[in-house]
């Protein structure tokens, strides 16, 4: 059947190619509105973005051809390297700590009882709130001034004022706490669908060969949750090194981009202070492909690695 | 697979072209009549309140020119800039902008922002206004791509209370500063001093650079700030934090005044501010001038700037909206629209300083901190290294680094980007 339906499909090409345009020009109108919107949103864009990568452009005069020159300085730029560092420890513990403590939740709340529905509509909250809101209150809660959560608790057990937001080592302590806070709870939703997709059998079976709750979650839970887990990782670490509100909101007030000393600089801020505050479109743009070319080896290499260990 | 390669390969080079003329500059904008009905729309950096008090200024205006309608929307400080570039990149937006001191030059030089001299504004308004505010918005080629709007200054808001209790004066000279400090300190106050607008930042180092009789830049734009002088003022100043406890961290001056700091450096603007943020402060503090240091005062002087963009219009009508800015009678609508609102509105027209509605200490202390005030430079490339500069001033601070070698490597940041 196979055989002769792609016999059909290779016979003569007269008339066939129209024939099959005219036949799926419906579809094809129904996909306009969306291709177009495609294309003129993300493909033209993305395009625009790697020549302007190319070039030597302020915002306002033509852009000037400048070939690889960006990212040759991409790598003689100290301020972009201190960012790069800065943002791989900083998503190396953001993921870690948001997976971890997903899976712990995704454990504890697994259920479908109401108190487990409860918890879970809970952790999932920061979900679906403003960033720009929950950035604005993690901004309150580190104030200097007599409003500050965190100083104002601290003045209850008798510690004097912290200058937590002007305090380069809290810097990325404090952004990895807000990143897992806010990011915990989506992560948790992924992973209770997985846990629960595991058959019961296999924890009866392992129980009555006296497997340990320990033993349970180390050889069934963990490698059958192996597919959800690359998922939840690859996506938070992409949205981790896409990290700018909680630069720009809470530390920006402290000190420009990238907060006291540049500790939290991290590279989409530093992009935009290149492209928005010194008007380097070009260079921010090639900040932007190196990003890109950052986060797509990283993925292709996780997800690899997740196959492989599938295959042992 | 090769055609695969190929056919992508094609689509990026169609990309890359077509990118290429999208990018591409428009000619500049065609201009409707001059004297004609014009529907002018203002970007203003700064609160809500602050664009209502403009929009007052530009009610009037619309009365004596009934053609012509002025909208006045508030622009946050935090996204202002960015908005103004979107703006300038997309020739889409606003005829009027108000902004920091230096993003008329900053927006002019790349042909964002119209000369004013074209329109006959600096001529109205120089003589008239502070001469450090005048030269921080002249571009060193002489184009004026903004006039100022309005001033603000540093000033020493301090407890009456802590310091009558301590006996202290409130401090003249830096010497006088360190003792008071040393006696709040021994008097039992934990926080003898901070600082607010530009806290760890290079604007507040700039007040001691200048008291030591150091500045940013030489007369013909050299970096100069790594002298003898630039040296005494940071190592002074880091002291503050490492010695002092000064804050790192900025609380405003209401609030830190009322958490019992005994003196705050802050702005202007906070003069308003403080009765009605923190009511029980009512009658218990002052302002006075900045200390004077080894070279005599030294102030930074910051404001607003008023433009016109280059793809605008209606640039005459925008223009003329501008001169009347500096109309006795806008600077009254404003000045008093603008203390209804809680906010201390000083024009750039020096003139008007006696007339503030502030106690008369208070004017006392403005006047004296414009009268030995300077404003932002106006050199290539400070807009871009202020940021790297301020980093290498916070490395004294925090003790990562020498008051010298800190200094000389902000100097080499702004030779680098003066380009």
């Amino acid at each position: 059947m196979a055989t002769a339906t792609g016999g059909h499909r290779k016979g003569p090409r007269t008339g066939s190619g129209a024939r099959r345009v005219r036949r799926n020009m419906t579809s094809y109108v129904m996909l306009l509105p969306f291709l177009t919107l495609f294309a003129g949103f993300l493909i033209w864009p993305l395009l625009n973005s790697l020549y302007l990568s190319l070039t030597k452009f302020n915002g306002v005069r033509p852009p000037e051809f400048v070939g690889l020159a960006n990212f040759e300085r991409l790598l003689q730029d100290e301020r972009f390297m201190h960012a790069l560092s800065n943002t791989l420890v900083y998503v190396l513990a953001a993921v870690v700590l948001t997976s971890g403590f997903a899976l712990v939740l995704a454990l504890a709340f697994r259920g479908q009882g109401w108190g487990d529905r409860l918890m879970r509509t809970i952790f999932f909250l920061p979900s679906v709130t403003s960033t720009i809101a929950l950035f604005l209150m993690w901004r309150w809660i580190f104030a200097a001034e007599d409003y500050g959560l965190a100083n104002t608790l601290a003045g209850w057990f008798g510690v004097d004022p912290v200058a937590w937001l002007a305090t380069p080592g809290l810097t990325i302590p404090i952004m990895v706490l807000m990143a897992t806070w806010s990011g915990m709870g989506y992560a948790m939703v992924i992973f209770v669908a997985g846990v629960n997709t595991i058959p019961e059998e296999y924890y009866e079976a392992a129980r009555i060969d006296g497997a340990t709750t320990w033993q349970q979650f180390k050889s069934i839970t963990l490698p059958l949750l192996r597919p959800v887990t690359t998922y939840v990782v690859v996506t938070t670490m992409i949205a981790a090194f896409q990290v700018f509100e909680a630069v720009y909101i809470v530390f920006r007030q402290v000190s420009s981009v990238g907060g006291v000393l540049d500790s939290g600089l991290m590279i989409v801020p530093y992009l935009y202070d290149m492209g928005f505050t010194k008007f380097q479109l070009g260079y921010a743009s090639a900040i932007a492909w190196a990003l890109f070319l950052i986060i797509f080896v990283i993925s292709m290499v996780q997800l690899r690695v997740g196959r492989a260990t599938r295959e042992l | 697979m090769n055609k695969r390669i190929a056919t992508m390969a094609a689509i990026t080079t169609i990309g890359l072209l077509a990118g290429a003329c999208a990018t591409s500059t428009a000619p500049a904008a065609e201009q409707a009549p001059t004297t004609g009905p014009a529907d002018l729309t203002f970007w203003m950096t700064g609160s809500e309140d602050e664009a209502l008090v403009m929009q007052k200024a530009a009610d009037l205006y619309t009365r004596s020119h009934p053609d012509v309608k002025v909208k006045v929307s508030a622009l946050s400080w935090d996204d202002g800039h960015a908005k103004v570039l979107a703006a300038a990149t997309g020739k889409s937006g606003p005829d009027i902008v108000s902004g920091g001191l230096s993003w008329g030059i900053e927006f002019g030089g790349l042909g964002g922002m119209v000369d004013l001299r074209e329109q006959g504004i600096p001529e109205a308004v120089k003589a008239k206004t502070q001469q450090g505010v005048w030269e921080s918005i002249t571009s060193r080629d002489g184009a004026v791509y903004g006039t100022p709007l309005d001033m603000t200054v540093y000033l020493t808001y301090y407890r009456k209370d802590l310091l009558e209790k301590a006996e202290v004066e409130p401090p003249k000279t830096w010497e006088e500063l360190t003792s008071a400090m040393d006696r709040l300190q021994d008097d039992g106050v934990k926080v003898p001093y901070s600082m607010d607008w530009g806290n760890i930042d290079w604007l507040q180092y700039f007040n001691f650079l200048r008291q030591a009789g150091g500045a940013l830049y030489t007369p013909d734009c050299k970096p100069a700030l790594n002298s003898d002088a630039g040296v005494t003022a940071l190592n002074y100043w880091a002291d503050l934090y490492k010695k002092y406890k000064a804050p790192t961290q900025t609380a405003e001056v209401p609030a830190a005044l009322a958490n019992g700091v005994a003196m705050v450096s802050g702005g202007s603007w906070q003069i308003k501010a403080v009765d009605t943020a923190q009511p029980k402060m009512k009658d218990k503090w002052a302002t006075a001038p900045l200390p004077a240091g080894p070279a005599g005062q030294g102030a930074f002087i910051g404001g607003r700037i008023v433009g016109v963009m280059s793809y605008s219009k209606h640039a005459a009508q925008a223009a003329d909206f501008i001169k009347s800015l500096y109309t006795p009678e806008a600077v009254k609508v404003i000045t008093d629209a603008a203390a209804s609102r809680g906010v201390l509105w000083i024009s750039p027209l020096t003139d008007n300083i006696g007339n503030l509605p502030a106690t008369p200490d208070q004017i006392e202390a403005i006047k004296a901190a414009f009268a030995a005030g300077y404003g932002p430079p106006n050199c290539a490339g400070w807009e871009t290294s202020q940021a790297e500069v301020t980093k290498k001033l916070q490395e004294v601070i925090y003790g990562k680094s020498e008051a010298k070698p800190a200094l000389d490597a902000a100097a080499k940041i702004m030779e680098q980007n003066a380009g």
